[in-house]
Order: structure tokens, then C-alpha cells, then sequence
């Protein structure tokens, strides 16, 4: 099942500023806690298709753990080589307590 | 095969590794200012002396306080490490970039590349020139550092005109060779235009403090490099069998930044320089003990390069080695493939 909502965890289960990864509709999707609130990308790299989620979240910026490309986890955008290729972002809610993101 | 902690069935608590990587400026700022206050002190003898036979000790010991270390930021600076401000790490990237003699966005690359593939192979575009296992006459190849002049200067050229190899092609994404070849004019504008300024204004000191100074500390800096994954083996995913730790005093941990826990920063490349003594003892036994100090070991590498040449025995007891076919050490080989 695509585009639908999935009860993905609890606001709890993700530290301030870092993050996780889990698969949802067989996507891997990491899921973000920042100052500004939480957001939803895919979580591989788009380099070497590496897991994003041994990486370091910093200043809203998600940063590859294998070679330290980096991009904004609001938008996905890629902003630093050896990245170019933007992350896939999903819309995200926070709903009592709950983390839902739409795959 | 990509080449990382998990490759090498390395295990580290999330949090502690987590708080590992917090990025500051205050430690980069630190380095760099006691780095610039070091070619300060060594590098004033050097002008002094110009003209007396006092000045070859001089620039042999500013020389290797700077090349060394121009290697060592320009390399922290590729990961994004030095410092967590990031228009500050990328221009001191440029800058010791330049220092080192390679246009930064292939140093990125290229780096990225060794990272992904360490010491395999066709992918690591970091190998050594020479063939390995070394020589005595691949030895002084690679401390001599001749294929890397020549291969980055032709690189200035090639990459000024627009002109790739299939091998950077290979490890950079098309979109970035345009900006890989306007990078590599503005290096080359750099160069040529500081040296038509001396010229022009009779200015030696750039000649005494940077051109001299690269060439001489050269040797240095390429035994610091080459001890990184010398004696070790190739085409295999394990860090730990591919690459080498070693002791060293405080001060060579200094110009080197702390580079000789190298099996930890090839684990996890995303701890900056100064954290990585802490991480070292958070990985505890996972790890090989290091090998003896930076002389020692280097010494040691020399004679089973002699040896080998000779047609001798090869093996050392007092160094780690590993060969592809023969990999050393039961720990953590499970993930051998």
C-alpha cells in the first residue's frame, strides 16, 4: 500500500536532533527531531545508498555518516558533495504523541 | 563492497557514538592557530637565515611542520570535520588544499571513493602508485611522492581544459565536473598569478615558506600517508585488516591530527579529529593493538620492503600485517568475505 498514513512511533523514540530509520511500505524512511519540529525523508543516501541512519543531525541538516554529504531535512535538498541527488521527502504529522508519515 | 564499521563487525552504542560526532569550532580553531603560531616560530629562522648554511636545518624543520599538517587539516577539512561552522571548513579546505597540490572537489571525491572501497582494488582511487606489496624501489616511489606530482599537476591541466579519466569520471557525478574544472582553473590561476607576483615584485618568501617547503616535507608527509594501509590487505571489506593504527608522541599527534587512530577514523569517518583518542578507548578490545611509534614502525615497513627486494622473508613480528590470503588476528574477521 503507497500514499497512505502510517503510525510510524512514538515523539519519544527519537532523541533531540537525531534521528531513525524504518521501513514502511517496503521504503526506508528516516524520521527526524529538530528544533524546528520533526520531519520525514527516505533514510539511503542517494551517494553509495548508505543508511542514513548512523549519521549526525545538526542545524536541521542530516549528515551521511560514510562521506559526510549533507542534506537540509526539511526539503531533502542536497547541499554539499559527494551529494547531489536530492532525498525523496514525506509529509509527516505529529498527533498525540504519535509520529505519522505518509508513504 | 563498501568498506565500513559493519563491513568490519565493529559494534558501538548509538548514543555514545552519537555524542562522538557533536561538531564544535573551538578544537579546529585551537589546531589552526597553534599550527599558524608553529610555522610562525620555525618558519622566522627560515627567513633569517636565507643565504647561510643555517637555513637548510631551518626550512628542514619548518617543512615538515608544514606539510605535514597543510596534508592533515586539507583532509579533515574534506570530511566536513574541522570545524562545525561551515563556511569556515570549506575555506580553510581551500586553502590547505592548495597548499597540498590538489583542487579540492577531486580531493573530495577521491577521498570519497577511498572511503567507500579502502584499499581495493580498481575502486579506491587513493591506492599508492606503485605496486603493492611495496618494494624497496615502490618505497621510495611513494615517500618520494613522484606519481603524486605528477599526477596532479597533470590533473591542473587536464581538468583547466575540461578533459576527465573514466577514473574520476568514475567517482564524480557528471553535474560536478563543470564545477571540478572551474575549481581546478582558479587553483592554477592561484598558482600562476602568485608566481608572477614574486617574480614581479622579487618576493622570495613564497618560494622559502610554501614551494620549498611542499617538496622537502614531502618525504614526511608521505610517511604519514603510507603508513595508513601499508603491510595491510587489499580486497577485503574488514577495516580492521586493511588499515593501520598507530602510537605516536603528543606532537606528531598534533601536526598529524590525531590521523594515527586511523582503523577508528575509517570506521567512523564522521568523528572530527579531536575525538578520535576518546573513541579509540570507547572501542576498546575491538581493536588491534596499535603499532609502536611512527619511527619504529616506519623503520620496520623499510626493512620488509628491503627484504622483500632481496627475495627474503617478508614477515614482520613487530609490526601488523595482513595479505588477502593470509589475514592476521581472529578478531573480528567474521566478516570476511
Amino acid at each position: 500500500m503507497t500514499n497512505q498514513w502510517h503510525d510510524a512511533c512514538a515523539t519519544d523514540d527519537v532523541d533531540d536532533e537525531d534521528l531513525i530509520t524504518m521501513k514502511l511500505a517496503g521504503q526506508t524512511v528516516a524520521i527526524y527531531n529538530t528544533p524546528e519540529g520533526f520531519f520525514a525523508t527516505a533514510g539511503m543516501c542517494t551517494h553509495e545508498d548508505e543508511s542514513l541512519d548512523g549519521g549526525l543531525v545538526m542545524d536541521g541538516v542530516i549528515e551521511c555518516p560514510l562521506h559526510q554529504g549533507r542534506f537540509c531535512v526539511r526539503t531533502g535538498k542536497a547541499l554539499s558533495a559527494p551529494v547531489v541527488e536530492n532525498l525523496k521527502t514525506y509529509e509527516l504529522q505529529v498527533r498525540d504523541g504519535r509520529v505519522w508519515v505518509k508513504v | 563492497m563498501i568498506t565500513n564499521a559493519q563491513s568490519s563487525n565493529i559494534h558501538m552504542d548509538k548514543k555514545q557514538l552519537k555524542a562522538l560526532m557533536r561538531r564544535s569550532d573551538r578544537p579546529g580553531l585551537t589546531y589552526l592557530a597553534a599550527w599558524i603560531a608553529l610555522l610562525a616560530i620555525t618558519g622566522t629562522p627560515v627567513i633569517l637565515t636565507a643565504g647561510s648554511w643555517w637555513f637548510i636545518p631551518a626550512i628542514l624543520v619548518y617543512s615538515g611542520c608544514f606539510a605535514v599538517s597543510a596534508y592533515a587539516l586539507s583532509h579533515e577539512c574534506a570530511h566536513g570535520t574541522a570545524f562545525r561552522t561551515r563556511w569556515l571548513n570549506e575555506a580553510v579546505f581551500w586553502v590547505t588544499s592548495l597548499l597540498y597540490y590538489e583542487e579540492p572537489l577531486h580531493r573530495r571525491y577521491s577521498h570519497a571513493s577511498h572511503h567507500t572501497h579502502t584499499w581495493i582494488e580498481g575502486e579506491d582511487n587513493q591506492m599508492p602508485y606503485a605496486p603493492i606489496p611495496l618494494t624497496f624501489a615502490g618505497w621510495v616511489e611513494e615517500i618520494l611522492g613522484l606519481g603524486l606530482y605528477w599526477h596532479q599537476t597533470k590533473m591542473f591541466v587536464l581538468h583547466s581544459l575540461g578533459i576527465f579519466s573514466e577514473n574520476v569520471k568514475r567517482v564524480t557525478p557528471a553535474s560536478e565536473l563543470p564545477r571540478m574544472q572551474s575549481n581546478t582553473q582558479i587553483c592554477v590561476a592561484i598558482y600562476l598569478g602568485l608566481a608572477a607576483i614574486s617574480m614581479a615584485a622579487g618576493w622570495l618568501w613564497p618560494l622559502y615558506l610554501i614551494v620549498i617547503p611542499r617538496v622537502l616535507g614531502g618525504p614526511v608527509m608521505n610517511a604519514f600517508i603510507l603508513m595508513q594501509h601499508v603491510e595491510m590487505a587489499e580486497n577485503q571489506p574488514n577495516i580492521v585488516q586493511s588499515t593501520r593504527s598507530f602510537r605516536t608522541n603528543w606532537f606528531f599527534q598534533f601536526l598529524y591530527f590525531n590521523m594515527n587512530h586511523h582503523i577508528e577514523h575509517h570506521l567512523y569517518p564522521t568523528v572530527p579529529f579531536h575525538a578520535l583518542p576518546d573513541l579509540s578507548d570507547k572501542l576498546g578490545d575491538q581493536l588491534p593493538p596499535p603499532d609502536p611509534g611512527f619511527i619504529s614502525t616506519h623503520w620496520e615497513v623499510l626493512k620488509i620492503t628491503i627484504r622483500r627486494s632481496l627475495g627474503r622473508n617478508d614477515r614482520s613480528a613487530k609490526i601488523r600485517q595482513a595479505f588477502s590470503d593470509d589475514l592476521t588476528g581472529a578478531q573480528n574477521d567474521q566478516s570476511v568475505a
